[in-house]
């Protein structure tokens, strides 16, 4: 099948992997039909275990593909990778299915709870039944509990989740 | 000489990186190094297969086709600073676990920022 990813969408997905090489190595194997890991270290000046680590993180999400072969004179195996454009699309929606599954979880759980809160950064919002037992008082900084509006929550979960529904075509 | 299919796929690539614009027919071959003969075939090929459109234009006098995708491409805009996408905890992360997207304070941050965006205002009073 043909892909329908642009090079921008591609990007994205290597930033997200949290990496910032991980750009310079998508921009590499994109151009490259394939290549190996030291080719990729050669031409990017990134560190061949840096690479490697990428590479798999790719490589489980089934981005890039994988051909072992074996060196005639040293005998170690050598790894050719390869880009897998038509596989972006699947990981992206994946992604998407797996963040709105959360979300519907989160949103379920801020519907149905009253929170209070020290209003000290740092310090978690306490649902009603556990401020109760704490005798309204934060569990971390020992300021009381105040009580907590989230309707800015719900709305910002109930936004998102329908528009991913959208994207999803759900 | 490169593969058709090759070719098919530089082709619909460039047309899909054209998002809305869509891109002259005669400028797809100059980019791929095909010709022009070669490239109306590719781009019918396309259009048969239901991945492009292409709308007739006069330029410089000439009439030719603009090509434009007919899906656009999946974007991960939606979800790019989604805290979830690759959190190292996501194998733990369910709501009978201590980790869970029910607590979990970088997604309340992550949530407060899209909250921030659509109200310019931050959190609660």
């Amino acid at each position: 099948m043909l892909s329908t990813i642009d090079d921008a969408t591609l990007i994205k997905v290597a930033e997200a992997l949290g990496e910032e090489d991980a750009v310079k190595l998508i921009e590499i194997l994109k151009n490259a039909d394939e290549i190996t890991d030291d080719e990729i270290a050669n031409k990017t000046g990134i560190r061949i275990n840096s690479i490697r680590k990428i590479l798999y993180k790719l490589y489980d999400h089934s981005l890039v593909s994988l051909r072992r072969t074996r060196d005639p004179k040293t005998g170690w195996f050598i790894f050719h990778w390869k880009l897998q454009p038509d596989q972006l699309e699947g990981f992206i929606l994946s992604q998407k299915r797996r963040v709105l599954e959360k979300l519907n979880i989160r949103l379920e759980y801020e519907k149905n709870h009253d929170f209070y809160y020290c209003y000290t950064p740092g310090c978690r919002r306490i649902p009603f039944e556990e401020a109760i037992e704490l005798l309204f008082k934060c569990p971390t900084c020992g300021k009381p509990l105040m009580h907590y509006e989230n309707n800015k929550i719900v709305e910002a979960l109930t936004r998102k989740i329908e528009q991913l529904r959208k994207e999803l075509g759900e | 000489m490169p593969k058709h299919n090759d070719l098919e796929q530089k082709a619909f690539q460039l047309i899909v990186n054209s998002g809305h614009e869509g891109i002259l027919q005669s400028e797809l071959w100059h980019k791929l190094g095909a010709s022009s003969r070669e490239g109306s075939r590719i781009a019918i090929k396309l259009e048969n297969k239901g991945l492009i459109r292409r709308e007739k234009e006069l330029q410089n006098g000439r009439w030719t086709y603009r090509l434009y995708p007919k899906r656009m491409p999946a974007s991960m805009d939606s979800i790019a600073d989604c805290p979830c996408l690759m959190c190292p905890d996501n194998s733990r992360c369910d709501p009978s676990n201590v980790i869970s997207p029910q607590t979990c304070e970088k997604l309340t941050q992550w949530l407060l920022t899209i909250a921030e965006n659509y109200s310019g205002t931050l959190g609660d009073s």
